[in-house]
């Protein structure tokens, strides 16, 4: 690839006046967010790479601005542990972390950020244009597909994606979107959709709490609209099975796992709203979308292209990022349109026969009275190896769901053991890490 | 503040609406235990019963659906309010609509 110039980006690409965050009582301009960057910019230790621990996407968007102003790099983990921290210090030199909750302990040179407003007095208002390829953040992923590596990003490539996604969503000016996400600003969704999209597209974004239905109900009833609830399929069916009613809704994002279009299709008909989903992944952030209900394959952003890559692999290849490969089994239809097969590692082969591990949960899921579950590959590679299956459904029995799953899929891939669960070991944004799955596995035979 | 009890379980001191809110807590998160045994003042979360997010969410719904009571993520209030069985029964009574 030839390096392409590229023109610099805005910091923050949006007009003075423009509210990006807002929570109860407080609403943050675009002006002032510069203005506290600046000024935490000078409070910042001098470090090369900052740990960005901040819970409060306002406060999370402020170091980002902050660090970037003193030309550091944001790490984002959703793993704050002391043993992440230190292996953060093993591989990046100067290092220090910042948070805004004083009950996080950081074993690093570290900054707690408070809630108080910045001095009345208003600092240099300065809003640098950053080269396209300067490193903004190192997105570290969530543990789901193994062990975790960073994800570079510039702020060419953020920019970038922040204005397809503006597309995509019809984020218009003049009608700013009042965004209520309920992923941590440190995952890449989350990170995208609820930090970024406020900085460079027409949006704002709740910083209030939005974790129990009620909280997203309040959030909703307090941004403006159009409002937009970014969210995950975990969430989703929570909000539809607590059956309340929300503010007009011009639209439902979901990401993180793949949604069953009869949620989706619930969920417009409870609000009578739309549901689309983003695909996406850490290592490449946010590249289709799809309207769930109607559409079975994904479309590309604006500028961004798949190819077919060596074997069943895919490539992406999207404006200012290096090409990617898609660690996700597609088929590729057209250079802006895919269809997917399953997450990789993902894809099951019994009696020769393939399906997806994520297409089986969201056959499973989908059965009446199953509110969670998900299929276990066999750990050995025998080909009688069998699945498992895990579910929580406490009103149906194990056998239950097994005859359910029978009247539905290929019976290679009947598991051998339908286990009942309390729950499933989800991380925050609803994801199963290996090591919680292979935790659950009983030691030897089961029911079903 | 506490109300003192009426009728304390001999075993455990479990209040009657305690029990109540355990026998919902174990059906509801499908606990690998009975309600009697869950004491009134072990932490729910965590290093208790080992509960997590999810659980909450699953909590929430189910509260919501049998007494009216809806939880929100008021910042000082939901860590006391989630700290024992004890605490989250008193809130319930408190708030409850039905």
């Amino acid at each position: 690839m030839t390096a392409v110039w590229a023109a610099p980006v805005p910091l923050v690409g949006r007009a003075a006046t423009d509210v990006l965050f807002s929570a109860t009582g407080r609403h943050v301009t675009a002006a002032d967010l510069l203005d506290r960057a600046h000024q935490l910019a000078e409070a910042l230790p001098d470090a090369a790479h900052v740990v960005n621990l901040c819970r409060d996407r306002c406060r999370f968007a402020i170091v980002l601005a902050a660090a970037s102003l003193r030309g550091q790099v944001c790490l984002l983990t959703s793993d704050a542990s002391r043993d992440r921290l230190c292996g953060f210090a093993d591989r990046f030199d100067r290092i220090c972390s910042v948070a805004d909750d004083p009950a996080i302990r950081s074993p690093l040179h570290h900054l707690c950020v408070g809630l108080e407003p910045p001095d009345p007095a208003p600092v240099a208002r300065t809003n640098p244009e950053l080269p396209a390829d300067r490193l903004a953040a190192v997105v570290f992923t969530s543990g789901s597909t193994g062990e975790p590596v960073g994800s570079p990003k510039t702020w060419g490539e953020l920019a970038a994606r922040s204005n397809a996604a503006a597309v995509r969503f019809v984020l218009a000016p003049g009608f700013p979107a009042g965004i209520v996400g309920t992923i941590p600003p440190w995952h890449m969704y989350g990170f995208e959709t609820t930090v970024l999209l406020p900085l460079h597209a027409s949006a704002s974004s709740w910083c209030g709490p939005s974790f129990y239905p009620s909280d997203i109900r309040a959030g909703l009833a307090a941004v403006a609209p159009p409002r937009m609830l970014v969210t995950t399929p975990l969430q989703l069916r929570a909000l539809l099975r607590a059956g309340i009613d929300l503010p007009p809704l011009a639209r439902i994002i979901s990401a993180t796992a793949p949604l069953d279009a009869a949620t989706a299709l619930a969920a417009e008909r409870r609000w009578a709203t739309q549901v689309w989903e983003i695909f996406g992944a850490t290592e490449l952030g946010s590249i289709a979308s799809r309207h769930t209900a109607t559409d079975a394959g994904w479309t590309t952003y604006d500028g961004v292209r798949i190819a077919r890559g060596e074997g069943s692999g895919a490539v992406v290849t999207a404006p200012l990022a290096q090409p990617g490969p898609l660690n996700d089994e597609v088929e590729v239809l057209a250079p802006t349109r895919f269809r997917l097969i399953g997450r990789s590692g993902d894809v099951v082969k019994v009696g020769g026969r393939r399906a997806s591990l994520a297409g089986l949960n969201r056959i499973l899921t989908g059965i009446p009275g199953v509110i969670d579950g998900v299929f276990v590959k066999p750990e050995d590679d025998r080909p009688t190896a069998r699945m498992r299956a895990f579910v929580v459904a406490p009103e149906r029995s194990a056998e239950e769901v097994l005859a359910e799953l029978r009247a539905r899929i290929d019976s290679a891939f009947l598991p051998r053991g339908v286990v009942r669960v309390a729950a499933l070991p989800r991380n925050e944004v609803g994801k199963l890490p290996r090591d919680a799955l292979r935790a659950m596995q009983p030691s030897d035979g089961d029911d079903g | 503040m506490a109300t003192q009890p009426h009728y304390p379980d001999p075993l455990i001191g479990q209040l009657p609406f305690e029990r109540e809110v355990a026998t919902l807590l174990v059906e509801v998160l499908q606990l690998d235990l009975t309600a009697d045994t869950i004491a009134p003042d072990d932490p729910l979360f965590n290093e208790g019963l080992g509960l997590d997010s999810i659980d909450a969410l699953e909590l929430a719904l189910a509260i919501s659906q049998n007494y009216g009571v809806e939880l929100r993520s008021d910042d000082e209030r939901n860590g006391k309010i989630f700290a024992s069985l004890r605490s989250l029964a008193q809130h319930i009574e408190t708030c409850r609509k039905r």
